[in-house]
Order: C-alpha cells, then sequence, then structure tokens
C-alpha cells in the first residue's frame, strides 16, 4: 500500500486551491460498482452539499473520501496530494475528520470515553471536553452515562462534539440531521456555518435539501453515482426539485 | 481452626488461579465479542509446553518462563487472532462458539498427539522454587509458589480494570467491539488493538495453566487441563464478562467453596469427590438463575453473514425418498460391521438434527446434545426394555419415555437461562452436559434411595438392546439401518415442514428481534421453551437410538468433548438443513472412523513405513477442529455450496444422468461380487467428487457456444440506480444464457459477480 | 372511555430523570402527536407504555385497566401495537413474512372460536393498503429505510390493534412518502377508529394529521393542544420549534 503523504497536516497546505477534489472517481461494493467517475471540488473553507434521493450514492463519495472504501478508478486529491491508499486511520490523524451516518458513536463507551477517542486524531482530552460541553451542555451532564443508552438526538450531538473539537482542515458530515429536532438542526448548522468561517473545508451530505442550502456555497447533486450538476444553491433549485420528483 | 486457616488459604490461592484465567476470558470478550472457548486448551498447551521446556529439556525455570509466558503464548494469541478470529465479525453467536471450540479441540488432539498420553514415565510438575519452598503464617505452611499465585492475581485485577479504565489504549480496545470502523475515521487502528488484546488474553491463559497445574496436584492430562480453566468460565459469568471486581469475587467464591467441601464433607459420602468437581458448574447454574433478566431492548441486531435458503417440501420430501433408497441399495452389497458404522453415523446424524431444530431454526444453542442422549439412554434401560439376555428388546414405550424425559429434563436447564441471552444457554447446557457427566454417569454403585437400592449406570456400562415395536423386530443390523433411515428422513421432512410453518417463522421472528416480537403479543420464554423441549427429545430419541446400535454403552460416549464436536461438525456442515445434520453424523460416526481405521490397517500391512501411517492417524484426529476453524470464511455451511453444486449438475442434464448412470453400474457390479467394496467406495468416491467440476467446466463451455455470446459486462449497471426487477434478471439470464449454467437468479442479490467467465 | 390514559408516569435512570409525571391520554379514532426535543423522553414514554421499560412511579391503563405491571406481551394482546425508531424487523425474513408472522403471533393468542384470522389473505390485503406492493418479496434488509419503517407500521397493523404507537415513521421517507403517508394514517383512525399516537420531528406531518398535540421537554409535558396552539405557544417554540418561520 503506497501512500505520498507525509506526516505534514493538511492544513499547511496554502493558497485558494480546492481542498479535496475528486477526478473520475468509480468504486464498488464488490462487483456491483456505485459510483460511476466522479468529479467533485470542495474549495478551501467553503461548504458544499452533496443532495440527492435515497440510495444515490452520497454515502458512498463520503466513504472514499474518508478512506474507508478505496477507489477503483480516478484519484482522490486532499490538499493536492492523491490519498488513494490511505488508510482511514491515517488520514484521520492527518486532519480529516468524518461523521459517519447514523452510528457515530460507541454504545458501550461513556459520553466521556466516546470524547477521549475523539483525541487520537492529536488533541488533548481537557480540549475535547471543554469544546463538547461548551457545545452541548447536555453532554456536560452526562459524562458518565454509556452512549448507547442516549436518544437518538442525544446520540448525534455526541459524534458531531468530536468535528467541533478536533480541529480538522476538511470535514466530512453525513445526514447531519437525521433524527433530530428542528431547533437542533438549524443550530447545529449555524455551527457548521461558523466552522467553515474558521477555514475549515466541509463536505455535508444531506436528503433534505432545504436544511443545508441556507449555509452551503455549493451544492452537487448526485444521481445514479454521478454528480450530475454542480452549482451555487441558487443556481440549482429547478434542478433540486426535478431531481427529486424525477427520480 | 489451624485446618480452617488452611484451607481458607488454599482456597483465595486457586481462588487466584481462576481469577486469572477468568481475567483472560473477560479481556478477549470485552476487546472482540468472543466467547472464547478456546481459553482452557491455550492454558493446557502453555501448562504442557512450559513442562517440556523446563524438565523435559531442563531448562532454568526464569527462560523457560519467559519463552512461554513472554513470546509463545502472546505469539499464539495473536496469530489465532489474525488467522481465525478476525473472520468472525459479522457472524452469528453460534458461529463464534463453533470456531473457539474448534481452535479447542484441534489444540486437544494437538497435545495428545504431541505428548503421548500414554507415556511410561508420568509427567512430573512442580511448583515454582520447589515443594518445598515454604513460609510459615498464622502457623500454616504455604509455598511460595501459592503467595506468587495469589499476588499475581492481584496485580492483574488491578492492572487490567487501569487498562480498561484509565489508559486511551484500553479504553480503544473497548471500542472496537462496538465499531472498528468509528474507531479507524476517530484514527484508532482496531486491527492492532485487537490483536494486541488477544495476544494479552493468551498471555493470561497460559499463566493461569502454568500455575494451576502444581496447585490441584492433578497430574497432566490434556483434558484435564482444559476443563480445569474452563471451571473459570463460572467466575467470569458471575462478572457477565464485564465486571473485573465481580469476576475476583466469583473466582474467589469458586476457590474457597472447593477447599471447604474438601475439608467439611464427611468423607464417608462417596459423591463428595464427584461433586467438588462439579461445583464450577454448578455455580455456573445458580449464576444463571440469580441473573437479572436481560432487558428486551432494541439490540440493533444487524444481519448476520449466514444464509440458509429454505428448500421446498417437495425437495424435502425427493431428498428423504433418494436418502432411503441410497442406504437400501448401500445394504444389499455391504458386510455388517460397515452397516454397523453407517447405523451409527446415522443415530450421530439424528442428534445433530436436534441442533438445527434449535440452533438452525431458532437461534438457540446446545452444547451438551449428547447428555440427552444419555438421560434418553438411562431411561431405556431402566424402564424401557423387555425380555432378557439375547432375547431383551427396547420398547416403544421405552422409546417414548426416554424423549419425554428429556424434553423435561431440557425444560428444567433452560428455563433459568432462556431469560437471558443466546450465550448464557449455551453456558447452562455445557453445565448441565458436565454435571450428567460427573454426577450422574458415575454413578455405578448402589445408593439407598426411599428404601430402595437403586443404580443409576451399573457398573460404568449399560446394555442397551435393540429396538422391537409391535411384531416388526429391529434386531439385525439392516433392519436397525433401515430403521434410523426412515425415521432421520422423516425427522427431516418434519423440520423442513416446521421451517414452512407458521411455528417455524415465529421462531425466526424470535431469533431477529425478540422485543418486536414480545410487542407483537408473542410470550418470548415459552416459545423458546417449546422448541428447547422438542429439541431436546430428539437429541434423546437419537441417543437412544445411538446406544442401541452400539448395544453397550459406557460414560465416554457420552463426553461433553464428543457434544461440542458434534455440534461443530454440524455447524460446519450446515446448521441451517437436516442435510447439514446428515453429513456431519456420517462425517464423525463414519469417516473419521474409516479412515482412522484404513490407515491403522495400512500401517500393519506396511510395517516398514508404519510411523509414516500413525502420524497419519493424528493428523486425522486434528481434522475436524481444522474444518471447524475455516468456519469464519463460510459461516453457512458446506451444504450451501454443495446445494449450489447439485443445481448446477440439475440444470446440466446430459452431466446428472451421466453420473447417476455410472454410480448404478457400479453399484450393480458390486451387487453382482463383480467390484469389492473398496472398489465401490473408491470409484464412488471419484463419481462425485471428480466428475462434477470437470464435468461443469465442460457444459458451460458448450453452453456459451450455444448461446452465442461474449460474457457481456454492462449488465453491472443495473441494480446500481434501482434495484433489480425480475424483468431485469430474466433479461439478464437470457442474455448469459444463466439458464443453461443453473445460476441460481438470487444469487445476484448477494453480491455475486454479473461476470461470466469468458 | 380513553383507549390509553398513562396517570403520572414516572421512569427514572440512575440519577436522571427521563420521564416525570406524564398523563396524557388517548381516544378511539383519534391521532395525538408527541413532540419535544431530542432526549425528552417520547421513545422511553413509549417503552413504558408497552412494558418495555418498567415505571418508577404512576400506572398505565389500557381501556380502563390497570396495566402497569403487566410484561409486553400481555398488554399486546390487548390490543396495543407500535413500532421502533431504531429499526426492529425480522432480517431473515422477507418482507411478506415479516407482516405475515405477526398475523401468525396474534392467531396464538386470540381466542380459537372465530378470532383467528387467514394470516396469509391479511397479510397481502395490509401490503396494499400500505403500498408495499413492490418490495413485497424482497429480503428486508435490502430495501431503503423509508420503505423499512412502513414494514414496521403494517406488521403492527397485523395484530388488528385499537392503538398504535408510531416512533419516528417518517425518518428516512422521502417528501413524497410521506404525504402519502399522512393520508394513510387518517384513513386508518377515521375508518378503523384506531387510536394513533405519533412521534416524529418532521413538523409538516405532526401538524397536518394531530388532532391533539403534547410537547414533551426533560420529561415532562410543558404545552398541550391543537396544532394551531402548539405552534404559536412561545414555551414549545422556544423549546423545540425555534424561529417561527424554519417551520413550514
Ligand atoms: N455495504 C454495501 N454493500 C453493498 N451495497 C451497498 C453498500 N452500501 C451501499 N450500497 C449500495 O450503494 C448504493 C449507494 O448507496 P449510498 O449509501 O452511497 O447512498 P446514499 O446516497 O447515501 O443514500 P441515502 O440517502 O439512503 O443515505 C445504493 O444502491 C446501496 O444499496
Ligand atoms: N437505559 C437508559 N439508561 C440511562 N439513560 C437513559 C436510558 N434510556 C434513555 N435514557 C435517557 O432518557 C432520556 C430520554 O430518552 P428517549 O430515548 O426517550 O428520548 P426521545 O425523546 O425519544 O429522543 P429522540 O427524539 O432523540 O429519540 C435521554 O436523556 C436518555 O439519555
Ligand atoms: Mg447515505
Ligand atoms: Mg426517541
Amino acid at each position: 500500500m503506497s501512500t505520498n503523504i507525509s506526516a505534514s497536516h493538511f492544513s499547511s497546505h496554502d493558497g485558494n486551491g480546492p481542498l479535496l477534489e475528486l477526478a473520475g472517481v468509480r468504486a464498488s461494493y464488490g462487483p456491483i460498482e456505485v459510483l460511476h467517475g466522479v468529479d467533485l471540488v470542495v474549495p478551501q473553507g467553503s461548504v458544499v452539499a452533496l443532495l440527492g434521493p435515497n440510495g444515490a450514492g452520497k454515502s458512498t463519495i463520503l466513504k472514499v473520501c474518508s478512506g474507508l472504501l478505496q477507489p477503483t478508478a480516478g484519484e482522490v486529491r486532499v490538499a493536492g496530494r492523491v490519498i488513494n491508499g490511505a488508510t482511514a486511520d491515517q488520514l484521520a490523524r492527518l486532519g480529516l475528520c468524518t461523521i459517519p451516518e447514523g452510528k457515530g458513536v460507541f454504545p458501550n463507551l461513556t459520553v466521556r470515553e466516546n470524547l477521549w477517542m475523539a483525541t487520537m486524531a492529536g488533541v488533548s482530552l481537557s480540549d475535547v471536553e471543554e469544546i463538547a460541553y461548551a457545545r452541548f451542555p447536555r453532554l456536560g451532564e452526562r459524562r458518565k452515562q454509556l452512549a448507547g443508552t442516549m436518544s437518538g438526538g442525544e446520540q448525534q450531538m455526541l459524534s458531531m462534539a468530536r468535528a467541533l473539537s478536533v480541529n480538522p482542515a476538511l470535514l466530512l458530515l453525513d445526514e447531519l440531521s437525521m433524527g433530530l429536532a428542528p431547533l437542533v438542526v438549524a443550530n447545529l448548522y449555524e455551527i457548521v456555518a461558523q466552522v467553515s468561517e474558521e477555514g475549515v473545508s466541509i463536505l455535508v451530505s444531506e436528503q433534505f435539501a432545504r436544511t443545508v442550502l441556507g449555509i452551503a456555497h455549493y451544492a452537487a447533486i448526485v444521481l445514479h453515482g454521478n454528480v450530475t450538476r454542480v452549482g451555487t444553491p441558487a443556481e440549482l433549485e429547478d434542478e433540486l426539485s426535478a431531481a427529486y420528483l424525477g427520480s | 481452626m489451624q485446618q480452617f486457616v488452611q484451607y481458607t488459604i488454599l482456597g483465595l490461592v486457586l481462588g487466584g488461579v481462576y481469577f486469572i484465567a477468568a481475567s483472560g476470558l473477560v479481556v478477549t470478550y470485552t476487546t472482540s465479542g468472543i466467547f472464547n472457548f478456546s481459553q482452557g486448551a491455550i492454558a493446557m498447551l502453555a501448562a504442557f509446553t512450559y513442562w517440556q521446556l523446563r524438565w523435559g529439556w531442563g531448562w532454568p525455570a526464569p527462560i523457560a518462563l519467559l519463552v512461554v509466558l513472554g513470546v509463545l503464548a502472546p505469539a499464539l494469541g495473536a496469530v489465532l487472532y489474525q488467522v481465525v478470529m478476525k473472520n468472525l465479525r459479522g457472524t452469528s453467536e453460534v458461529t463464534k462458539i463453533v470456531v473457539s471450540v474448534g481452535v479447542m479441540l484441534g489444540f486437544l488432539a494437538l497435545a495428545t498427539w504431541v505428548w503421548n498420553p500414554t507415556a511410561s514415565s508420568p509427567r512430573n510438575f512442580q511448583k515454582f522454587f520447589g515443594a518445598n519452598a515454604i513460609v510459615e503464617i498464622f502457623g500454616v505452611r504455604i509455598t511460595w509458589h501459592e503467595i506468587i499465585s495469589f499476588v499475581l492475581a492481584l496485580g492483574i485485577a488491578a492492572g487490567i480494570r487501569f487498562l480498561f479504565v484509565r489508559t486511551r489504549s484500553g479504553v480503544a480496545m473497548r471500542a472496537v467491539v462496538d465499531d472498528p470502523e468509528l474507531l479507524e475515521l476517530n484514527g484508532g487502528r482496531p486491527e492492532r488493538l485487537a490483536t494486541i488484546s488477544w495476544a494479552g488474553g493468551a498471555f493470561l491463559a497460559a499463566l493461569a495453566g502454568i500455575l494451576i497445574t502444581p496447585i490441584t496436584g492433578s497430574s497432566m492430562s490434556a483434558n484435564a487441563l482444559t476443563l480445569l480453566v474452563i471451571d473459570a468460565f463460572a467466575a467470569a459469568m458471575f462478572g457477565r464478562l464485564k465486571s473485573l471486581p465481580r469476576t475476583f469475587v466469583g473466582a474467589i467464591v469458586l476457590g474457597l467453596t472447593n477447599y471447604y467441601v474438601v475439608a467439611y464433607f464427611p468423607s464417608s459420602w462417596t459423591w463428595t469427590s464427584a461433586f467438588r468437581q462439579s461445583i464450577p458448574m454448578i455455580m455456573l447454574f445458580i449464576i444463571l438463575i440469580i441473573l437479572p433478566q436481560d432487558r428486551l431492548r432494541g439490540t440493533t441486531v444487524l444481519r448476520t453473514r449466514e444464509r440458509f435458503h429454505m428448500p421446498t417440501m417437495r425437495t424435502a420430501w425427493i431428498a428423504a425418498l433418494v436418502l432411503v433408497v441410497v442406504m437400501f441399495s448401500l445394504q444389499t452389497i455391504m458386510q455388517p460391521s460397515p452397516m454397523k458404522t453407517l447405523a451409527y453415523g446415522m443415530t450421530l446424524a439424528m442428534i445433530a438434527l436436534s441442533l438445527v431444530l434449535l440452533t438452525g431454526l431458532a437461534g438457540e444453542i446446545n452444547l451438551a446434545a449428547l447428555s440427552f442422549g444419555a438421560i434418553g439412554t438411562i431411561v431405556v434401560f431402566h424402564f424401557g426394555t423387555t425380555g432378557s439376555g439375547l432375547d431383551a428388546r427396547m420398547t416403544l414405550w421405552g422409546i417414548v419415555l426416554a424423549s419425554l424425559v428429556c424434553a423435561v429434563v431440557g425444560a428444567v436447564v433452560a428455563l433459568p437461562a432462556l431469560r437471558l441471552r443466546g450465550l448464557y444457554l449455551a453456558l447452562a447446557t455445557m453445565a448441565f452436559g458436565v454435571f450428567v457427566s460427573k454426577m450422574v454417569l458415575s454413578e455405578g454403585n448402589p445408593r439407598r434411595l426411599f428404601g430402595r437400592d437403586f443404580t443409576i449406570f451399573p457398573g460404568g456400562t449399560l446394555r442397551i438392546p435393540r429396538p422391537k415395536i409391535g411384531p416388526v423386530d429391529f434386531n439385525s443390523d439392516k433392519a436397525f439401518l433401515t430403521l434410523v433411515t426412515v425415521l432421520f428422513a422423516l425427522l427431516a421432512i418434519g423440520l423442513v415442514a416446521i421451517r414452512h410453518s407458521g411455528y417455524g417463522r415465529r421462531l425466526a421472528a424470535m431469533k431477529d428481534s425478540p422485543a418486536a416480537c414480545a410487542t407483537l403479543g408473542m410470550s418470548v420464554v415459552r416459545l423458546k421453551l417449546s422448541v428447547f423441549m422438542l429439541s431436546a427429545a430428539v437429541a434423546g430419541l437419537g441417543g437412544v437410538l445411538m446406544s442401541a446400535q452400539l448395544g453397550a454403552v459406557s460414560a465416554e460416549r457420552f463426553d461433553i468433548f464428543l457434544s461440542l464436536s458434534l455440534l461443530m461438525v454440524t455447524v460446519v456442515g450446515g446448521i441451517g438443513y437436516a442435510s447439514g445434520a446428515l453429513l456431519a453424523g456420517l462425517f464423525l460416526g463414519c469417516s473419521l472412523l474409516a479412515m482412522t481405521n484404513t490407515l491403522t490397517k495400512l500401517g500393519a500391512d506396511y510395517a516398514s513405513i508404519q510411523a509414516i501411517f500413525a502420524f497419519m492417524i493424528s493428523a486425522v484426529t486434528v481434522l475436524p477442529a481444522t474444518i471447524g476453524i475455516t468456519m469464519g470464511k463460510n459461516p453457512s455451511g458446506a451444504v450451501t455450496d454443495i446445494v449450489k453444486g447439485l443445481n448446477d449438475i440439475k440444470q446440466a442434464r446430459p452431466l446428472m444422468f451421466t453420473i447417476i448412470g455410472f454410480e448404478v453400474g457400479i453399484w450393480l457390479l458390486t451387487a453382482t461380487d463383480v467390484l469389492t467394496n473398496w472398489n465401490f467406495v473408491i470409484l464412488t468416491a471419484i463419481n462425485l467428487l471428480v466428475v462434477p467440476p470437470l464435468g461443469g467446466a465442460i457444459m458451460k463451455k458448450r453452453a456459451y457456444a450455444k448461446a452465442g455470446v461474449a460474457p457481456p459486462t454492462p449488465a453491472e449497471f443495473i441494480g446500481i440506480d434501482r434495484a433489480y426487477t425480475q424483468l431485469d434478471l430474466d433479461e439478464m439470464e437470457s442474455v448469459l444464457g444463466f439458464d443453461a449454467l443453473g445460476v441460481a437468479a438470487p444469487v445476484l442479490h448477494e453480491g455475486e459477480p454479473a461476470h461470466a467467465p469468458a | 372511555m380513553p383507549l390509553l390514559e398513562t396517570v403520572g408516569v414516572k421512569v427514572r435512570f440512575g440519577g436522571n430523570v427521563a420521564l416525570d409525571d406524564v398523563s396524557i391520554s388517548i381516544e378511539p379514532g383519534s391521532i395525538t402527536g408527541l413532540i419535544g426535543p431530542n432526549g425528552a423522553g417520547k421513545t422511553t414514554l413509549f417503552n413504558a407504555i408497552t412494558g418495555l421499560q418498567s415505571v418508577s412511579s404512576g400506572s398505565v391503563m389500557l381501556n380502563g385497566k390497570d396495566v402497569t405491571k403487566f410484561a409486553p406481551h400481555k398488554r399486546a394482546r390487548l390490543g396495543l401495537a407500535r413500532t421502533f425508531q431504531r429499526l426492529e424487523l425480522f432480517t431473515s425474513l422477507s418482507v411478506r413474512d415479516n407482516i405475515r408472522v405477526a398475523g401468525e403471533i396474534r392467531n396464538r393468542w386470540k381466542s380459537i372460536g372465530g378470532g383467528r384470522m387467514d394470516a396469509t389473505a391479511e397479510a397481502d390485503r395490509i401490503i396494499d393498503l400500505v403500498g408495499l406492493r413492490d418490495v413485497a418479496d424482497r429480503e428486508v434488509g435490502e430495501i431503503p429505510t423509508g420503505n423499512a419503517r412502513v414494514v414496521e407500521l403494517a406488521r403492527a397493523l397485523m395484530i388488528q390493534p385499537s392503538l398504535l404507537l408510531l416512533d419516528e415513521p417518517a425518518s428516512g421517507q422521502t417528501e413524497d412518502e410521506t404525504e402519502a403517508f399522512g393520508k394513510l394514517l387518517r384513513k386508518l383512525a377515521a375508518e378503523d377508529g384506531l387510536g394513533i399516537c405519533l412521534v416524529e420531528h418532521d413538523m409538516d406531518l405532526v401538524m397536518n394529521v394531530c388532532e391533539t398535540i403534547h410537547v414533551l421537554e426533560f420529561g415532562r409535558i410543558i404545552s398541550s393542544g391543537s396544532a394551531e396552539h402548539v405552534r404559536t405557544d412561545p414555551v414549545v417554540i422556544d423549546a423545540y420549534l425555534g424561529a417561527p418561520e424554519s417551520v413550514g
């Protein structure tokens, strides 16, 4: 497994080139190809939303970026470097943070132990705890509770807390809003917007376009394993309704 | 008083060693979700290896210890994880259990192979610093070995707890079980952590093995040593496989009880020694009763990797008929001795069928199927025979009674564990199995009960006659083989019928989500109980017939290791299928025996190279274990592959007719004494093993030539945007000519390549 | 008489109080909404009602009968059915068999005379009713989450309950599917007289179909009333809905 990543941090990349770039990426689960040549660019410091119906391949794109799934063709570049072949844990320690869909916590660890795991990306536990409890006071009250016994929404907060505290260069978020109360969703996206203002580049997948379009700089429509259209939210207004109704 | 202190100290020490063994179990369970049955076997191997280095080859103790504990044991654990356990992710509990049982049996076979148990000079295993390194505390003499053991136990307890709670790596090890992918996303290395924790688990097992061997003063027997550490299961269960402090308490109580029984039970009680040996299992049972109920909460049961498709009733009838016809044809050309072997295999298959019912359909586990056979046998012996001497026969009433009693005993065994998860029921049955072996089957002498003399298992051997039902006498080998074959066929059809019935679906539903079942109005405990009783009854029936086949049975026939082997081989065959049970029975009852017999005979014939054959015999005994170990790769069992192959053959008519014709031909030749039985066996093997793949390859080529298409690729794009519709499948089938190849359409859903070979 | 009444139900987990003095009641033929922030105790309330979670104090009445001490299956037999937020499907069975087996389970406890149903035929009927025809013969593990939630509903309907508890049935469904789902719920309530309790974060759905809505926060009911009342209640906006314009 060869990788041309040096130990340096992604964020050391300077200039305004794209932080994440996918070129002709194909990927499959076993024999079934799910991505058929995806091209996508996430400019430094911007929020890009992946939109599309059930099963379009949004989560798969994120998996490829995070290193959990190796592309069968094409290149994934982070800060200009090809990262094909790098494993998820290497990427995580280099400043990429992924919040997977639905199951972002270790159910048999306590809240605090879950946060402890986040420190493997190279931050200190006290920092992580401070940020997490400040953003989500609920977590602070429940440090010793097993994550698996928390409500669906509380678990989502816990997994989000990692994204906020490890100080990543690139953040990948999958279905952030699922199962969350409207107020929490609004808050979370506010936070996402803030984080991006601090210079973090963010790629976020959402089934419900409405929630994310308010803060996204660009949106990419994913259909049948291809990115069919990229543009600013305003440009995409029409396509969006077509994509959902027509699929 | 002096005596009390003495025994208390000894009990504490034994408890400490139990704890070390139990902590190894807890470590591997918390970090990989696998309850490691091979823990005891690793301890045993370590003890033997240490003996070899220390006394066999006379190495100094520190070096021997360093090599065993510092190098070999951790390496073994790491290799075990990398080669075997890693593949178990996403499999069901029974597969996990069976694989670690396979490892255990493999190590056992290995140890008896390397360290011949019948060696002339006994192996002498001494305490550290020798038996005379003694200090006096409170006027009691204690060896340094014992002090070291207890101190180590305390240290390990503190150490592991510290690791798992206070260090990030320890917490990360616990996180691996929950979600290795998420750990990777966090920046952790799950593979490395799991390997390390298995190395640690093996180290603890090895340490326990080396410490415990001289303490119990038992001679070095591989079986006994393995079981000794299995005693630690009770302690681990007391901590629910999680809590180390509770495990410690459990272990200490276990150790103390052990010595207090020795000290204070009247020596006139003849069963004291048997009782002492069963204490851990009795305690395990009590623990299961007092553990609070598992909450029926959503345990996001992910879909496990095992896949069993359901044969139709028609297939079941045809298969059953084929089985009976084949057996009948074989009978006509067979000599009595292989016929006996075959009948033995069929009775084992019947017992295996009880496992298919319980595990394949309901997802529960019984580790002591043969112990129910033992209960049935005892019942028949006492209440189910008529006549005496050569005229003795088993009665129908005896058979029915034996099955009923087994069902009731099954209920008693299972009831306490039914409220709990599957693993607990599995362990309850194992406790029961050990209890039966140690306390029931050892009852060779009369006891006075209610003023009457009664012997449960007189003389250690029971003579069990064959049955006579109504006017039909099944005493001859032929008649008996027919009986068991027909019975098996009927039970197998019944099993398929159950799978197709509402009862079968309810079992499947219960297996998948007890919580959902309860909220639909199902009494989960009652359903579980019913299927366990049914299964125990079948096991009892099979056991009774097995005893009748053997004629005289001793306690070894019902050994817990045999039960474990049978379960393992059934899972290897395919725990979801009656045919899996058939394979298991025949393999364990016939093939193994046939192989060893053949090799022994060859060895006798060619005395000059006898050593080679002796080696091969040993290798054969390791065989089942090695197969069991590979289960992780193909958890659905061999039958799944065989069925696929059969389908191929069925579609390729000419091939099928060739095979059947050839087989009938050699049968005729054998029946007319042109061929010997041996030639028949060899030719059959060739016919069944070599012809299908060869012929299949030829047929496949022809099919493509006929369809006149190059294997197309675009098919793979379908199913990405939308699911396969039946239309797509039809189209694909017609294009690819799958019809002719017999590749079943659903295969595409299972992620098999849609590419066809060029 | 209400189908369901909880009287001062309280549930604690160690030091945390997940439900505190919750009293609600549900009438036949009505749809009641239960909303509230994450961790408010909605799922816990369902668990307490169905018996998967024991209560520290208070009582649960079904049809006027106190069932607080009943096991889950006993309560189900009194006409109570539910779906799960974290799906609890029978993964080794097909969609059709998932639904059919529920009828077969029901047949075991429904008294012999007249109570039994033809589970196969009834399953077919329900499959058509909820619109699962297209996926009926697929493995339940393969279908999208949106469909899977409908399977849970269909399965619950098979035991012919009088009271149905739905835990986030629309999450994972597309907007079209959700709309159809709302229509179905109204139909069940109006035509079959089913009492329905709906937990959802999709406010469009809740506001559209529910006659009464209870809002939970920190285990307490902070507001109850019609959709209009709840939507404009400042307490609710503050705790749950957020700025009014974000509500559809
Ligand atoms: N582990 C897997 N094995 C096989 N196929 C998979 C696997 N995961 C996803 N797929 C398939 O890949 C395709 C794309 O899935 P993906 O999860 O990327 O979609 P998505 O756009 O994220 O959808 P959703 O909105 O439902 O999350 C789907 O058809 C899905 O069935
Ligand atoms: N077994 C348990 N042990 C400890 N606390 C628990 C347990 N189960 C639930 N809780 C706590 O009880 C509270 C209520 O949880 P519940 O699941 O009912 O929330 P909910 O309203 O359904 O939220 P959501 O909308 O996120 O699903 C939460 O704070 C949760 O952490
Ligand atoms: Mg997705
Ligand atoms: Mg909930």
